[in-house]
Formats: C-alpha cells, sequence, structure tokens
C-alpha cells in the first residue's frame, strides 16, 4: 500500500511540477471524426461546471437555491427532465455544505424516480445520500449522488427507455448551465463567461434529442427544450481565446432558465 | 466513530454493486479495478473520482480516442486500467484541433494515468493505447479537482 501512495504522491507532485510533453503527432480530422463520445462520461457533471465556478470567486451557493419543484408529472418525459435537474440542484446544495436541503432533494429524487419505475434502483443509493449528508461528507457525496444519477440512467436503459437517460441528462444541463451562467451573469468576468464554452456538449445533446422517438420528440415540453437548446448552442459555441460578453451571458441565463422553468411547470387541466 | 463508518461502509458497499453494474465483462471489471487501484490513491489530493468508464477491448496499434468537455481552472486525472498483468499502457490529451498536449504521464504494470490542466473550457480528446503486450480489456476512468 505505501510503495502505491508513494508513486501516486510522486504523480501528483508531477502534475504540479513538471509536467512533459506527448510527444505525439497530432489527430488528423479523420482521427477526430472517429472518438467516441458517451452520455457516461463524455458530458461532465455539474459537480464539475461548479468546482471551476468556484475557483473564480466565493459564491453564496444557498441564494442559488429554487423553491421545491412539483414531482407528480404524468408524461414521462417531463419527469425524466426534472430528475436531472434535481440532480444539478443536489450539486448545489453539496457547494453550499446544507445536509437538510440534500436530503430534501434525496426525497424528490425518490418521488420522481417511483413513477418512472426505477425506484427500487435508487432507494439504496437515496439512504446513503442521506447518511453522507448527516455526516457532511460533501465530497463522498458528489460521487454518490453521480453513482444515483448513472443507476437510474442504467435501469431506464435496462427497461429500454434510452429517450429517458437522454432528457435526465439534458435536464441537469440545463439546470447547471441556469445556475453557472446566473452567477457569471451577476458578476461578470472574461474568465468566468469563458467557462460556458461547451460547443460539444450542446451539440451532442441536440442530436440525441432529434433521435429520440416521435412520441417523446413531440412533447410540448421536450419540443421546447430542443428549441432552447439550439439556441443557447448558439451562445456558447463561441471561438476558443474570445468570451461572451456580458448581454450574451444575460440571454444565455435567460434561455436556460426559461427551459428550467418550462421543465417544471405543473401540467394544466 | 459510528457517524464516520456508517456512510464508509455503505459507500464501499454501493461502490462494489457499481462496479458489477457497469463493466460488462468479468475482463473489464479486472481492467476497472486496476484502473480504480490507481485513481483511488488522487482521492488523498482532493480528487474527485467520475463514476461513469469508458470500456471496451484494445488492440496494440490501434490506439482509441474519446471527447471529453473540460473545464478551465479544474485538474484532471485519466487513468486507465488493462485486465490481467504485463502490460505496457499511456494515455495522452489533445487539444479541439488534435494539437497534442503536455500531461503528467504515469505508467506502470497494466496502469497509466494522465493528469492535465485545460487552460481552456471545451471538448479535448483522450488517446489510450497499448505500447507493449497483446490485446486487452480496458477501462478508462477520470477524476477532477
Amino acid at each position: 500500500m505505501i510503495p502505491i501512495l508513494r508513486r501516486l504522491a510522486c504523480g501528483c507532485a508531477l502534475l504540479v511540477l513538471c509536467a512533459s510533453a506527448a510527444g505525439d503527432t497530432p489527430l488528423t480530422p479523420a482521427d477526430i471524426a472517429g472518438a467516441a463520445i458517451t452520455d457516461e462520461i463524455s458530458i461532465p457533471m455539474p459537480g464539475e461546471f461548479m468546482a471551476a465556478l468556484n475557483k473564480l470567486s466565493r459564491l453564496n451557493w444557498k441564494s442559488k437555491f429554487r423553491p421545491p419543484v412539483f414531482t407528480n408529472f404524468s408524461s414521462r418525459a417531463q419527469l425524466a427532465l426534472n430528475l436531472g435537474g434535481l440532480i444539478a440542484d443536489g450539486y448545489v446544495a453539496i457547494e453550499a455544505e446544507d445536509g437538510p436541503q440534500v436530503k430534501n432533494i434525496g426525497k424528490d429524487v425518490l418521488a420522481i424516480a417511483r413513477p418512472l419505475g426505477v425506484s427500487k434502483d435508487v432507494q439504496d443509493r437515496g439512504n446513503s445520500l442521506a447518511n453522507f449528508a448527516e455526516t457532511a461528507h460533501w465530497d463522498e457525496l458528489k460521487e454518490e449522488l453521480e453513482a444515483t444519477q448513472n443507476e437510474v440512467k442504467a435501469a431506464m436503459v435496462e427497461h429500454k427507455d434510452q429517450d429517458l437517460v437522454t432528457l435526465v441528462t439534458v435536464g441537469g444541463w440545463l439546470r447547471a448551465m441556469e445556475v453557472v451562467s446566473g452567477q457569471v451573469a451577476m458578476e461578470y468576468s472574461a474568465p468566468g463567461a469563458k467557462l460556458l464554452r461547451q460547443p460539444g456538449i450542446a451539440a451532442f445533446l441536440i442530436k440525441r434529442l432529434d433521435e429520440m422517438s416521435e412520441k417523446v420528440r413531440e412533447e410540448p415540453t421536450v419540443r421546447d427544450v430542443r428549441k432552447k437548446m439550439t439556441d443557447i448552442n448558439k451562445i456558447i459555441a463561441f471561438p476558443l481565446d474570445t468570451a461572451p460578453s456580458a448581454e450574451d451571458v444575460k440571454a444565455l441565463n435567460a434561455l436556460s432558465a426559461e427551459a428550467v422553468k418550462e421543465i417544471s411547470k405543473k401540467p394544466t387541466k | 466513530m459510528k457517524r464516520l463508518a456508517l456512510p464508509l461502509i455503505l459507500s464501499t458497499a454501493l461502490a462494489v454493486a457499481a462496479l458489477a453494474k457497469q463493466a460488462t465483462t468479468n475482463d473489464e471489471v479486472d481492467a476497472r479495478q486496476q484502473a480504480l487501484k490507481l485513481a483511488g490513491g488522487f482521492g488523498n489530493d482532493g480528487f474527485k473520482l467520475r463514476d461513469g468508464n469508458w470500456a471496451g477491448t484494445l488492440a496494440p496499434g490501434k490506439p482509441l480516442l474519446l471527447q471529453v468537455n473540460l473545464y478551465a481552472g479544474n485538474q484532471y486525472w485519466f487513468t486507465v486500467g488493462a485486465a490481467h498483468g504485463g502490460k505496457k499502457l499511456a494515455v495522452s490529451v489533445y487539444d479541439e484541433t488534435g494539437k497534442p498536449l503536455e500531461t503528467s504521464p504515469y505508467q506502470d504494470d497494466s496502469v497509466a494515468a494522465a493528469g492535465f490542466a485545460p487552460q481552456a473550457s471545451g471538448p479535448y480528446y483522450v488517446k489510450v493505447e497499448v505500447l507493449d503486450g497483446g490485446p486487452t480489456a480496458y477501462c478508462l476512468i477520470y477524476s477532477y479537482k
């Protein structure tokens, strides 16, 4: 065990002290076109986005909480979108180090998982989230939250609900975008605005939305989200080494906030 | 003490359950265990491990590429493990134009890692390859802080 730790310590030191060149030939356009991209690992979790934001300024994460969301939707697509949003809310609560809020979100996750038919798969995770929250194990909570999301997605794949997997990812990504762009809009800086550059992700998610079954794709909420994602992609696909203006960031925040509002909107009778 | 032990026990039990659930073959489970052994140590330095992984079969002379999306300001470790022993692996990182980037490399028997701190947010490419040894199941995981 000690030799492993020693080697790792050396490795960590290397990261800081003496990075070495890859000494490799560049990738060709064909290489790049053939690169794998997966929902599970190519799409960053909201926690990564928030970790980057944390390095720019000290944030009042509690101010990013939103009122409890409605969890009794009849549309499975809307449930899945809200489930993703709740996972992102979980990261906000962890950043705020607010145990009761984490536990409340855990309960809402379970409430939404039930009608989706995946509550059995997340029951243990829910208990684990509550225990980590009680004992203030914030780092472990982040890993557990992602594991919860992956557990839900794995259950959806088992139930042949691939469309729902995409919607969970989209819901989480939009809520994280709302939170981060809201903060950048509030305290605009070029480095903060550059964090919002995510051309690959929006394009990937839009493609996944387009591949969904027509029945799901044509649901009003999904249609609205698809349109907002296209508009969002126009703002976040800015060139490297430039930063979007304060107005662009405000527009991005408005679009993502509207999308999240639409997703969590109670159905009208 | 009990309050500390419970989450640890739960975490370990759930991690083992997740390990069995995510890997599709025994060799991929073995490869992931190799990667986790190395990446677990980065946790001591504050790195949080992503739960997802990228697994499959890697053949000599046929590197594989994965697109990831990284944020400026964060630090990352990409760790790959191979099933069984006796393999020499490498991990390298490229920017969105395909230019090779400087990383902190690490290599040992059937594991390799690359530490990287992006200067700009956006898409990057991670290449995994077998430098020495036959075809093998592999598993790539990553950590960030």
